[in-house]
């Protein structure tokens, strides 16, 4: 026989009990609401980002351009001769080919990012997805877990991405890029890690401040920031590199089949 | 010129994308230095295929002489994502059209170009968003080709 008395205690019981979860609950999720920024939609690429001169716009959510990668030196001879060696034929009238662009591959990781055409992200539970409009190219960004090892994954174009929130900033953490995938023609090895922050500068400016690391090539980590813009009620496109008149000749050099 | 003031506000508010969001990247993709960026060509023709294809549209033209001896021109636009976001269609070049296209000229001599800008039967004006245009320096005009009565 429960007292009238004991009954009120269980329900105090019971409503302090509730009160304690509704209040550890709403903490909760008002951390994570506060944690996560609306990044969702489409954005373009922002910025002047071709010539050191144009920076001079005072604009202060245009991030530097991309500095030379900070290559060990007996790696980055052979870098800056290909440089020149492209420049060189590009002078001369007759552009070295690009492999990927004669073949219609992607860019993959972390050009993918340069955001020639525009990007869109995708918010869902436990995942973001990232989808370039060019080649149609996706990354997804799996949520809260824990990063795979090299042995767990085969190479790819994105790697394998993790990530999460925190205090309004997306961090996320890739690995797993194809050697031959390269960012502006620099060598990477299997180890390459590329972390990325993606946060707002302004109501429609979202910085990618990406950190590369790879210990065998690199000095030091390679960090460099893309900006983008907002593109409301922009409806992605699709692209399919269907017909590329694009080939390589006997010497290496780019040409273009004439005639229909 | 474009019909419409909404195309027009589309084409101004995609102008960054196109001319300050896309050279750089396209240089890791695609070289443009093929094309004479010193001279610009004119080629009068009629219109044999717009091929509105990616990575890059086509526009395919046989141009004729005064004695009526025919050169077919494949002149190079950008891609058509780039050209929806300026307004193109598919449908705005249709074979049989004579149009009047401005070109730099490939550098190896062969009948081909990159088109800068197109003149349609209706007298419209059509630019192609061509990354880094005023890195091709328009020059008097030279006009290869005559239209055809």
């Amino acid at each position: 026989m429960i007292t009238s008395g004991r009954r009120i205690e269980i329900l105090l019981a019971v409503i302090a009990v509730f009160g304690l979860l509704f209040l550890t609950g709403y903490t909760v999720v008002a951390a994570a609401e506060n944690d996560i920024a609306d990044i969702g939609g489409a954005w373009q690429r922002y910025g002047i980002m071709f010539n050191a001169a144009n920076m001079a716009t005072g604009d202060k959510n245009i991030p530097p351009p991309v500095s030379d990668p900070p290559l060990k030196a007996e790696f980055l001879r052979e870098w800056q001769a290909q440089r020149q060696a492209r420049r060189d034929a590009d002078a001369a009238g007759t552009p070295i080919a690009n492999p990927n662009y004669v073949n219609c591959i992607g860019d993959g990781m972390p050009t993918m990012m340069v955001a020639m055409f525009p990007i869109e992200f995708l918010l869902s539970d436990g995942q973001i997805t990232i989808i370039e409009e060019a080649y149609t190219q996706v990354r997804r960004v799996y949520l809260d877990q824990q990063q795979v090892t090299l042995d767990d994954i085969e190479p790819g174009f994105f790697g394998h991405s993790v990530g999460y929130w925190k205090e309004g900033v997306l961090h996320v953490d890739t690995i797993g890029i194809k050697d031959y995938v390269q960012f502006q023609y620099t060598p990477h090895s299997r180890d390459m890690r590329i972390n990325e922050r993606f946060y707002k500068v302004a109501p429609d400016i979202l910085w990618d401040e990406i950190t590369i690391t790879d210990p065998e090539y690199l000095t030091q980590p390679w960090v460099f920031t893309y900006a983008y813009k907002h593109m409301p009620g922009y409806k992605m496109q699709e692209y399919i590199c269907e017909a590329n008149r694009e080939y390589v000749d006997e010497h290496g050099y780019q040409q273009i089949k004439i005639g229909e | 010129m474009k019909t419409g003031i909404c195309s027009l506000l589309r084409g101004i508010l995609y102008f960054n994308l196109l001319v300050f969001g896309v050279a750089a990247a396209v240089s890791a993709h695609h070289s443009f230095a093929m094309y004479d960026h010193k001279s610009t060509v004119t080629v009068n023709g009629t219109v044999t295929k717009f091929q509105w294809t990616n990575p890059h549209a086509y526009l395919e033209l046989d141009v004729y002489d005064a004695k009526s001896n025919m050169t077919h021109y494949s002149i190079e636009m950008t891609s058509i994502n780039m050209m929806r976001r300026l307004g193109w269609k598919s449908s705005l070049i249709q074979s049989g059209d004579q149009v009047k296209a401005t070109m730099a000229p490939l550098l190896n001599g062969k009948p081909g170009g990159l088109l800068l800008d197109v003149t349609l039967p209706d007298g419209k004006v059509w630019e192609t968003g061509v990354p880094a245009a005023n890195t091709f320096a328009r020059t008097p005009e030279v006009v290869i080709g005559v239209m055809q009565p």
